[in-house]
């Protein structure tokens, strides 16, 4: 892969965000349609990566964690592409569950990527009681599969995960489950279009899922 | 400081300009309202959509009593309390599902779906004077109206209509936003746990002096990138000078309206996925006929809230569901329209609306509930205020009759406070039968 050094533009801050994507003009019946197809390949039998893949989406994944954790949201988002999604089903038991459809069903999370910047700016104004003192995560990612995909020039991760979250004086709490990254060649290098988490307990009630997953 | 001393006498705890911090703190309060408040007037359980076809049932809790909420092979909608007569086991173990018969699964007991008892495994053990029509599963008065389940265990309250009172207007009005549509309430929930006490939460959403500070964040954020004009504006300086109002509609139920602030539903939304995108396709495809349709979007500018659990808030129901003293869950369910002549695509855009107020509104007010909390466990500081706007003159009788007030009034947590008293000095028997 490109060094990782190569995603990052350094003077890229929170004011850039604010201008960046203003309107949501991708999120349609095709889009969801997408959606529901990528559930249905996420069953697919996976193979482990080879080192090629490793090098090119295992290490961006790894990375996605480790900026997460850092609360490094400006970064974070510069590894997704133009129109990418960041979604969290309120559902659990995927990718067989139908109330995952998220053209009929609330979720955790549905971010476009005005949405997603709307999230990290909101995480940025300083007043979002719900992160002051803000949430202190560590993303734990494994088996790391190769799943099969009909569609061209896209690549599809599947990967298992745990994740501990500490704030303020709230006890530790861990949520787990698996995700699926959906990669995509933009500006030269291997990009993330679409994030899915599936959550072990996505049906179930959480406390302050304000930090990222 | 004063001396609470067991049994607390209520009276001493609720004065006109102030509430004691032990409503919120002492245990032995939360488990009398479990039993007295919540079914010792009417409480909500379910929407009929949720259970759409004969023989449907749904799982839910009246307080902290397990319950079933189910229909039988006519329709008719029965509460069952979810506890086996022969030695208590729970007897319904899924959350949703179609049945005509309970079975216990320890001793296979069995019950159809309206409770009888019909069915004992070698009955012939328990004797002749075994009398299966005195065991079926308790029974919890229901009535719906217009597809919203109440129910109770207080046989003497006035019929359900009856005593929502003006609040069955204002739930017209919620409801009746698309002529002819139909609520559904199949569409997901958000669950968010708060570690606090429930009444933290009913207290906040008839508070609409909160809005302007607590929403910081979410205010700030929508102006630095969309700029004024959308979404909630209205709640910044001094409110009180605006046209939200808040009404004590009766019986613990109450409504701040902010209706009054909104010109254009659609240009004052908060974004959401989809927002373009949708909206091109649907003005090509209706021209002006789209406009109504992406009015309905949006949330209501209404919360009303129905004493003691229901609070309805944007397109939302909010349902509130103690759990301990100092726990709560908080049950967004999301809604949506059905109606012929709306177009698919304004749900799609409903659900994602219906995300941006438990992601960046809510969480905010449910770490202040728990600061709240943290805080009451002071024995020093006793009190908590519910003063605002009580004599300042501004407060009226409304053309229905609801006293009203300006947003930031206190009144909406003097009327809950009021409801409360009753029912817990309330001396009725409250009967499964
Ligand atoms: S406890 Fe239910 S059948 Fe025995
Ligand atoms: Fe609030």
């Amino acid at each position: 892969m490109k060094d990782l050094n190569d995603y990052f533009d350094p003077g890229f801050t929170v004011d850039d965000i604010l201008g960046d994507s203003k309107t949501s003009t991708y999120v349609n019946d095709a889009y969801y349609a997408l959606l529901r197809a990528d559930m249905a390949e996420w069953s697919g039998i996976g193979t482990p990566l080879t080192e090629a893949e490793r090098q090119a989406h295992e290490a961006l994944i790894l990375h996605e964690n480790w900026l997460l954790d850092r609360r490094n949201f400006e970064q974070w988002y510069q590894l997704y592409t133009r129109e990418c999604s960041y979604w969290i089903p309120a559902a659990h038991d995927l990718p067989g569950n139908p109330q995952f459809d998220p053209q009929s069903h609330v979720t955790i999370a549905f971010d476009d990527r005005r949405r997603m910047g709307d999230r990290i700016v909101w995480l940025r104004t300083g007043v979002a009681y719900s992160q002051l003192p803000p949430s202190y995560t560590l993303h734990m990612s494994t088996g790391f599969v190769r799943v099969p995909t009909g569609r061209p020039n896209e690549v599809k991760i599947r990967s298992q995960f745990l994740l501990q979250e500490m704030r303020s004086s709230n006890p530790v709490q861990t949520l787990s489950g698996w995700m699926g990254h959906v990669f995509k060649q933009e500006d030269g290098r291997w990009k993330i279009d679409r994030k899915l988490v599936s959550l072990l307990d996505g049906q179930r009630g959480h406390h302050n899922l304000t930090y990222l997953i | 400081m004063r001396d609470f001393s067991e049994p607390p006498i209520y009276d001493d705890l609720i004065e006109t300009d102030r509430v004691h911090r032990t409503l919120y703190t002492d245990e032995a309060i939360f488990r009398e309202e479990m039993n007295r408040i919540y079914g010792g007037t009417w409480t909500y359980l379910a929407h009929e959509s949720e259970l759409p076809k004969a023989n449907d049932f749904v799982r839910r809790t009246l307080g902290l009593r397990p319950i079933i909420v189910s229909r039988d092979r006519d329709g008719k909608v029965h509460g069952l309390l979810n506890r086996c007569p022969h030695r208590g086991a729970t007897v319904c173990r899924d959350d949703a599902g179609s049945t005509r018969r309970f079975t216990c699964p320890y001793h296979n007991w069995s019950f159809t779906n309206s409770g009888d008892l019909v069915g004992v495994p070698i009955e012939e053990g328990y004797g002749p004077n075994f009398d299966k029509s005195r065991l079926g599963l308790g029974k919890i008065r229901v009535e719906v109206y217009r597809g919203f389940i109440f129910g109770t265990l207080n046989h003497e309250l006035p019929d359900l209509e009856t005593h929502l009172g003006t609040a069955a207007r204002r739930l017209d009005e919620w409801m009746d936003r698309w002529p002819g549509g139909k609520i559904s309430v199949r569409n997901g929930q958000h669950r968010l746990m708060c570690n606090g006490n429930w009444k933290l939460v009913s207290d906040n959403s008839h508070d609409g002096y909160h809005p302007g500070y607590s929403h910081a964040s979410l205010l700030r954020m929508r102006k630095d990138r969309y700029g004024g004009g959308v979404d909630m504006q209205w709640v910044l300086g001094n409110v009180d000078d605006g046209l939200q109002r808040l009404y004590d509609l009766g019986n613990g139920n109450t409504f701040l309206d902010q209706r009054p602030e909104i010109e254009r539903y659609w240009y004052q939304s908060a974004p959401m996925p989809g927002e373009d995108s949708y909206a091109a396709t649907l003005r090509e495809r209706l021209g002006e006929r789209a406009e109504p349709a992406l009015d309905v979007v949006m949330g209501s500018g209404m919360n009303l809230n129905i004493f003691p659990n229901l609070l309805i808030i944007g397109n939302q129901l909010q349902v509130i569901q103690p759990r301990t003293v100092d726990s709560t869950d908080l049950i967004w369910y999301s809604t949506s329209i059905e109606a012929d002549d709306l177009p698919p695509e304004v749900n799609a855009l409903r659900m994602r609306l219906q995300e941006d107020f438990p992601s960046f509104g809510e969480p905010d007010d449910l770490a202040n509930f728990e600061e709240c909390q943290a805080g009451l466990s002071i024995p020093e500081m006793e009190w908590v205020v519910t003063s605002r706007h009580m004599d300042t003159g501004t407060e009226y009788v409304d053309g229905n009759g609801d006293l009203a007030g300006l947003p930031t009034d206190e009144l909406g947590i003097r009327a809950f406070w009021k409801e409360w008293l009753i029912r817990m000095n309330a001396t009725t028997k409250l009967e499964a039968k």
